[in-house]
């Protein structure tokens, strides 16, 4: 694998990036959302994250507490600054952008 | 909301949104349906469960676990209505039949008009056994009496899975001849014992297989299984309710007292084996 000089790689990561992201049960979006997010995270963070996935259905106060309006939806809480996908998160790119990552090879 | 939402929803990618007025979910149309798909493979998953666990009826219970997993893909649970026509006398049997929670009444044609009950199978048991001694038809009418639930194969299947089960195969030979020990018990039974005896035997052998206190039986029911008039299961009914051995109201007989039933039934009458059922389930 060949990476650019002066990016910063992603597998050398010492902060550990803390993820929440809110579902609706099995819902198709939202399991789609947790099967993507977890590929990106096998990829680009390996062990380097915390994932907390929360059920709305059971849980909508926790939700609304901390301002989420639809679901699936994901939010980096750590490192700042904090950052919000909407979605089934299959656009990667705009993942990876939340995450403050860079895609591979690019 | 914002456009990040909006677009978001566009795309077909939302289940759910959070009406902050009402702190209510409102799950998407698609969602929701899926939703409920899953939750019905939730169930059809426990159903499966419960199929995993044969213990509820005896011969299945006994087999090895290799050879009862063999079984399971073509076990289907059936609820069976009281009345339900398992199989035909002279038919060819179409499934076997491992009850659970249901009796069903085994019924050997006199003449066109009249059957008398020659056999009774519930969870020690199973319907449908010629099939294991290499017959294809049915010598009796299985009629369930007690509602209930049962494990059914169908007939061709069973017939390929008995070839390669060696423990079904034993199983099965000895339930045969405990089967044929009863019928020809039942056939000297008619022959020779009294209504009120023959009756006070056949609710034993029914309070053995039903699973719950009271038996659902109509005096008609018996009257058809036992081939006596009607009146007479009447008149017997009425002085064993006298003498406080069983309650009857409204098709619903309930054994009071056991032991006193068991002196009033002839000899006849045979327990399910509880040595052999314990064995059984282990």
């Amino acid at each position: 694998m060949t990476r650019r000089k002066g990016t910063a790689s992603p597998e050398r990561l010492t902060t550990v990036v803390v993820l929440r992201l809110y579902v609706a049960g099995g819902a198709p979006n939202s399991m789609q959302a947790i099967a993507n997010l977890e590929a990106i995270c096998a990829e680009y963070l390996k062990d380097g994250h915390r994932l907390e996935v929360v059920d709305i259905l059971d849980n909508p106060r926790r939700a609304m507490a901390e301002g989420v309006l639809v679901t699936p939806s994901l939010t980096k809480l750590s490192p700042l600054p904090a950052a919000q996908v909407v979605g089934n998160l299959s656009d990667k790119k705009r993942v990876l952008q939340a995450l403050g990552l860079k895609p591979h090879g690019k | 909301m914002g456009a990040l939402e909006r677009r978001a929803i566009a795309a077909g990618e939302i289940d759910a949104v959070i009406d902050y007025g009402s702190a209510n979910v409102i799950v998407f149309p698609a969602a929701r349906r899926a939703l409920r798909d899953t939750a019905k493979r939730a169930s059809a998953a426990e159903r499966k469960a419960t199929l995993e666990t044969p213990e509820r009826n005896a011969i299945l219970a006994a087999l090895p676990r290799a050879e009862y997993r063999r079984l399971l893909p073509a076990l289907e649970q059936v609820m069976l209505e009281s009345g339900d026509v398992l199989c035909e006398a002279g038919a060819p049997i179409r499934h076997v039949y491992f009850p659970v929670d249901c009796v069903v009444c085994l019924l050997t044609k006199i003449d066109s008009q009249q059957t008398v009950a020659t056999g009774l199978v519930g969870y020690e048991g199973m319907v449908g056994l010629p099939l294991a001694l290499g017959v294809r038809a049915s010598s009796v009418r299985a009629v369930v009496q007690v509602a209930g639930t049962a494990l059914r194969i169908p007939a061709t299947r069973f017939s390929n899975e008995f070839q390669r089960g060696l423990q079904l195969q034993n199983q099965l030979y000895r339930y045969a001849q405990v089967k044929l020990d009863l019928a020809r018990q039942t056939a000297a039974c008619i022959a020779s014992h009294r209504i009120e005896q023959r009756l006070a035997c056949w609710l034993l052998m029914f309070d053995d297989r039903a699973m719950s206190q009271e038996i659902l039986l109509t005096q008609e029911q018996l009257a058809n299984d036992l081939n006596v008039r009607r009146e007479s299961v009447t008149a017997t009914s009425v002085v064993l309710c006298s003498r406080g051995l069983i309650g009857h109201s409204r098709g619903r007989i309930s054994i009071l007292d056991r032991k006193g039933l068991e002196t009033v039934s002839c000899d006849c009458y045979r327990p399910i084996e509880i040595a052999e059922a314990a064995r059984r389930f282990r």
